[in-house]
């Protein structure tokens, strides 16, 4: 099976200045096979987001190596690395992270707009992107004119435009009712199951840790277990 | 006293906020400061400037046998006198000389007399020709013109009482500079503006002593501007003739210990007087020249104020709006604060009390700093001009107001945002991405009500609002009213607002403007355009100040430029010419050629005599209308109705054609076509009818006087007189020297050229180089432009840091964020400096039109420096770099997990 990440001792510290330093993800081992949906559990301050940021590219380790679809992260340059966020990597952020200047359909359509994709193919992406998060009759509306479950369709939506091998979901629920919250969670893992796209879910929700393949908790910077 | 210590604390554990809030009010601190040093500087220099000419500050007057020595030495005693010439003064009825048989008399004269070291000591009576001989006189241009006397020639002087006396002229001597002391000395003639005399024999203290003998006690002059007979344009004022002697000891005080201010200087010129006047016991009566001259220029100070706070002020107030930038880039801080206080259980009325404590406590810190910088730019561009016996008084004054109104208008800018922002509770990015509901000056419409009363008050207060007129002694002088200020302050209200709005509907509808910067900048020229419309407040008040700093600029710059133009106009005006080569005594015109030469373009005989229209003296400025065209300044302003070649060609076609200016055209109701008859006077000094034609109205000429004089052929001149001998050649030059020139021309002549008359005529405010108020105000501006850009997109990458974090989140690569950043300040960039050029030749075509009065003679069109304009323009671009990059750097510190976090 193949692997879309590898984490091998991953370790990230915080030093600031006056205070001990903090260990925030401590020799962390991971994989995460293609297609699989990995949920990842723990309290608040256990060091999940820190780790899906090291999974992201956005950050990276002080020690040892952290590998998705193939690329050692750290033998990246930050273009590259923002290069495979843009094309190989979805994001679905706990505040939706929308861009409020945008309108639905140019949210969705970001990653593309970052590639230099031009707005005509955009909006063909765009639109079929939103048909699969049953929104593609708000195209053109504001993102202020939408509710909180729609706003985060339109997260998920523009995480899979690019057909990611891996997708990172940092609490997408977190800011949703429950009910919401679990058609988000629905609609993220068929989309993903549909692509044979990956799934990294960062909750301290236990029921929408239940809908993943496996559950991993951490604890002080530490996976407890169902790493490997 | 815990509201002043959270607000101390505010200030000190946030320096990163208190120095960007403090940003605005240091620059208006330091533009306040030096524009108002400069002002204080200006002043000292036209103190300086208008007593340095003076040959003596004050004349003081011996009673009937007061001892002259015992005079001279209790004045010399004082601290204030570097140095006493005794002056006597004798008027005489008439002169004759009798030549080859026919005899030639002139009217009332002085005779004066002088000790040796006088001529030293205050530069008048200098010889032109011949010398000065114990017992002989030398006369002035004036009496050997009216007798047709040369050196060598016997005068004789009628005086008072009935006696004679017979002089040899040794010399002809100049008596530029002397009019105060030949005129009359009390009050009542000098207010009625009494002339001095004209014709002046100067001699030797004992041949004056000699002459005076034969003068009967307390007889009286007979000249008619020392008695009862006020001179023309006078009112009916009965004044007592002056005595037929006059003794007087000539002062001269030490200028160093002078107050700059005009209006000080002649406070402690007065309290000189009066001490001297104590200790000699009525025996010395002091004239006070010294302060007789700054009358006027105190008056012109008026001019200065004007000037000062057009070219001045909106740059404090663009300044001021900067803080209110600078303020509003720190709400995310103010924010945080808040809300950590509320939490602590604050009241709204203790968190106000809070931030506008730490806004006054920064306001007043950021004030201090740009005072001083304000100081330091003063004395770094006009230190010298600064140094004054009470400058330390003075400067400190200058930096306590700077201050306390920059603090107070800073403070009281930054209250209602921040009082908003408190009540509120929202983050200046939230507000921004909301639809905000347009503020009230726009739904009340404020701008155009601004507009439009501006040219209802403009027509009201009659046109350019500052007026020159005409004080008690005749004098030009400055009236202001508020409602002189009224009309430009409107415009410049309404204008900002008409821009603020045009601008802010522009960006709101700037969506194309997405596909315009992908081009260049790939997808963040896409992005930035996107972001522009939704920062359409923010990015049109960039825009804005930009737009107003940069035309604030052009319009120094384009007043500066046509003030300077007009400066070489008015002396070349002055002057007749770049070069003007006038003789001791009237020489044959063919002294033209001698002129021409190595660096000399053209030249031009002149000649200017006085004649008599009716009983009226005029000056009669004969030229030759062919020549003079290529070699003086002539603009067609100069002439009524006309052009100025269609008035050469009016002379060169009828000879005897003549123009005459407007004040004689009204006083003796001529139009052109009449016939005039003039006096003119021949090569003998007898005055003999000459006919003219009137052809037009010359409102200026090179070299004339303001009020009344006439323009003639020199060669009809000649032809009805007899005399073709000219007083003076002008010349255009092409690099020569007056030195040059002199040397081609040899002894008798002297030679003055337009840096020297400049010179000359710098003696009151509206002849101050702006140079240094320029360069203050450009510079500020740039600053003020490149500052408020980066306040702007510093206050854009804080507002939206979760959005960039996002951006980089998801892909976007660090320069694709930089080009955005460089597709915003391009924008404001590009639309800032186009709305600042329009605004710039707008601002500075009402600046010139409000100012008028200033120059003289007024300007036919503004002067457009287009290379300081572009290099003002780079220099804002430059600014705009420099900011782009500093985004660039804070773009690089986000913390792209933190700032997700952050909600």
């Amino acid at each position: 099976m193949n692997e879309t990440v590898r984490c091998a001792a991953a370790t990230r510290r915080f030093i600031s200045r006056g205070l001990a330093p903090l260990t925030a993800v401590n020799a962390v081992d991971l994989v995460v096979h293609q297609g699989e949906f990995v949920a990842i559990e723990g309290p608040s301050g256990s060091g999940k987001t820190t780790l899906l940021g090291l999974l992201a590219g956005i950050d990276r380790p002080d020690d040892g190596t952290v590998s998705v679809l193939g690329h050692d992260l750290a033998r990246l340059s930050p273009l590259e690395r923002a290069r495979l966020r843009r094309t190989k990597i979805g994001i679905v952020f706990q505040s939706f992270g929308l861009i409020a200047a945008l309108d639905v359909g140019e949210n969705v359509a970001l990653p593309l707009t970052l590639a230099g994709v031009d707005p005509a193919t955009r909006l063909i992406h765009a639109r079929a992107g939103l048909d699969e998060v049953g929104l593609g009759h708000a195209i053109h509306a504001r993102i202020d004119e939408l509710s909180g479950g729609e706003r985060q369709r339109i997260g998920v939506a523009r995480a899979l435009i690019t057909n990611p091998g891996l997708v990172l979901a940092d609490e997408p629920a977190g800011s949703l009712d429950d009910e919401t919250g679990s058609r988000v969670i629905d609609l993220l893992e068929r989309a993903c199951r549909e692509r044979r796209a990956s799934i990294v879910l960062v909750t301290h929700d236990p029921a929408s840790a239940s809908r993943a393949d496996r559950r991993i908790s951490m604890f002080d910077g530490r996976l407890i277990d169902g790493a490997a | 006293m815990v509201l002043v210590r959270h607000a101390i604390r505010l200030v000190i554990r946030e320096p990163r906020r208190t120095v960007t809030s403090a940003l605005g009010v240091t620059i208006a601190a330091a533009l306040l400061t030096s524009v108002v040093l400069f002002g204080t500087a200006s002043g000292a220099t036209v103190t300086k400037r208008a007593l340095a000419t003076l040959p003596v500050d004050a004349q003081a007057l011996l009673a009937p046998g007061a001892d002259s020595a015992a005079a001279a030495t209790l004045i010399s005693a004082d601290p204030a006198v570097t140095a006493v010439v005794p002056f006597g003064l004798i008027h005489f009825d008439s002169a004759s000389l009798t030549k080859a048989g026919a005899a030639t008399q002139t009217g009332t004269g002085v005779v004066v007399g002088v000790g040796p070291t006088y001529s030293a000591t205050t530069g008048l009576f200098g010889v032109s020709q011949g010398a000065a001989a114990p017992g002989s006189i030398t006369i002035s241009r004036d009496l050997a013109t009216n007798l047709g006397a040369i050196p060598g020639d016997a005068v004789t002087l009628r005086l008072p009482g009935g006696a004679t006396v017979d002089l040899t002229v040794s010399g002809i001597v100049d008596t530029t500079g002397a009019d105060l002391l030949l005129g009359p000395t009390d009050a009542a003639h000098r207010a009625v503006g009494a002339n001095s005399p004209t014709n002046v024999a100067v001699t030797d203290l004992a041949t004056a002593k000699a002459i005076q003998a034969k003068i009967p006690a307390g007889a009286t002059a007979t000249d008619p501007a020392t008695t009862g007979n006020a001179p023309s344009g006078g009112s009916s004022v009965v004044v007592a003739p002056e005595a037929a002697v006059r003794h007087e000891i000539d002062v001269r005080y030490d200028h160093s210990q002078l107050p700059g201010d005009p209006s000080s200087a002649q406070t402690w010129l007065d309290q000189v007087r009066r001490r001297i006047e104590r200790q000699a016991g009525g025996t010395i009566t002091m004239i006070d020249d010294a302060s007789a001259s700054l009358e006027p220029v105190a008056k012109d100070l008026a001019w200065g104020q004007v000037l000062f706070i057009f070219l001045g002020l909106p740059g404090v107030a663009l300044a001021l709006v900067l803080s209110r930038f600078a303020a509003e880039s720190g709400s995310e801080a103010t924010r945080r604060h808040a809300a950590l206080l509320r939490a602590r259980g604050a009241s709204f009325r203790e968190l106000l009390g809070v931030f506008l404590g730490a806004t006054a406590i920064t306001a007043a810190l950021g004030s201090i700093v740009g005072a001083a910088i304000g100081l330091g730019l003063s004395v770094g561009l006009f230190g010298s001009e600064l140094a004054t016996t009470n400058a330390v008084v003075t400067v400190g004054l200058v930096i306590v107001l700077a201050v306390a109104a920059t603090t107070l208008l800073a403070t009281l800018a930054a209250a209602l945002p921040i009082r908003d922002q408190l009540r509120h509770e929202v983050a200046a990015g939230r507000q921004e991405l909301q639809r905000a509901r347009r503020p009230l000056w726009q739904r009340l419409y404020l701008d155009v009500v601004a507009l439009v009363s501006a040219v209802v008050v403009y027509v009201l207060v009659g046109g350019s609002g500052v007026h020159p007129v005409l004080n008690a002694e005749g004098n030009p002088t400055v009236s202001l009213a508020l409602t002189s200020f009224a009309a430009p302050f409107l415009l410049w209200i309404g204008g900002t607002l008409g821009l603020l709005r045009l601008i802010g509907f522009a960006t709101a509808r700037s969506e194309g403007l997405a596909g315009v910067l992908r081009r260049p900048l790939g997808a963040g020229g896409e992005l930035a355009g996107r972001s522009f419309a939704a920062r359409s407040g923010a990015a049109s008040r960039a825009i804005v100040l930009l737009a107003l700093a940069f035309s604030f600029a052009a319009s120094v710059l384009i007043f500066d430029a046509t003030y300077r133009q007009q400066q070489h106009v008015d002396a070349s005006l002055s002057l007749g010419a770049d070069l003007r080569a006038t003789s001791a005594a009237p020489v044959d015109a063919g002294a033209v050629a001698l002129v021409i030469g190595p660096g000399v373009a053209a030249a031009t005989p002149f000649s200017d005599r006085v004649v008599y229209v009716g009983s009226e003296a005029q000056d009669l400025l004969a030229i030759d209308p062919t020549s003079l065209p290529a070699t003086a300044p002539l603009a067609d302003g100069f002439f009524q109705g006309t052009t100025s070649q269609a008035a050469m060609a009016a002379l060169v076609a009828q000879p005897d054609a003549i123009l005459v200016s407007a004040e004689t055209a009204k006083d003796y109701s001529v139009v052109p076509g009449d016939r005039l008859r003039i006096r003119v006077p021949d090569a003998h000094g007898q005055l003999r009818e000459v006919d003219f034609h009137m052809a037009g109205i010359a409102l200026e000429f090179p070299t004339a006087p303001k009020d009344a004089f006439l323009v003639a052929n020199l060669s009809y001149v000649a032809a009805q007189t007899g005399d073709g001998r000219i007083t003076s050649v002008l010349a255009r030059s092409d690099g020569a020297s007056t030195a040059a020139v002199r040397d081609r021309l040899g002894t008798g002549w002297t030679v003055a050229d337009i840096g020297s008359t400049t010179a000359r005529l710098a003696n009151s405010v509206t002849s101050v180089d702006l140079e240094a108020l320029v360069f203050i105000d450009v510079g500020f501006a740039v600053l003020i432009a490149s500052l408020g850009l980066a306040l702007f997109l510093l206050a854009g990458l804080s507002e939206r840091r979760r959005e960039l974090a996002t951006f980089l989140a998801i892909g976007a690569d660090p320069g694709q964020l930089r080009a955005a950043i460089t597709g915003e300040a391009g924008v404001v960039g590009v639309a800032g400096l186009a709305a600042g050029l329009v605004t710039g030749v707008l601002v500075g075509i009402t600046l010139l039109a409000i100012l008028a009065g200033v120059f003289d003679p007024p300007a036919d069109v503004p002067v457009v420096p287009v290379a300081a304009v572009a290099a003002v323009g780079l220099a804002v671009v430059v600014g705009l770099a420099v900011a782009v990059i500093v985004a660039g750097g804070v773009l690089s510190r986000i913390g792209v997990i933190a700032a997700l976090r952050e909600r």
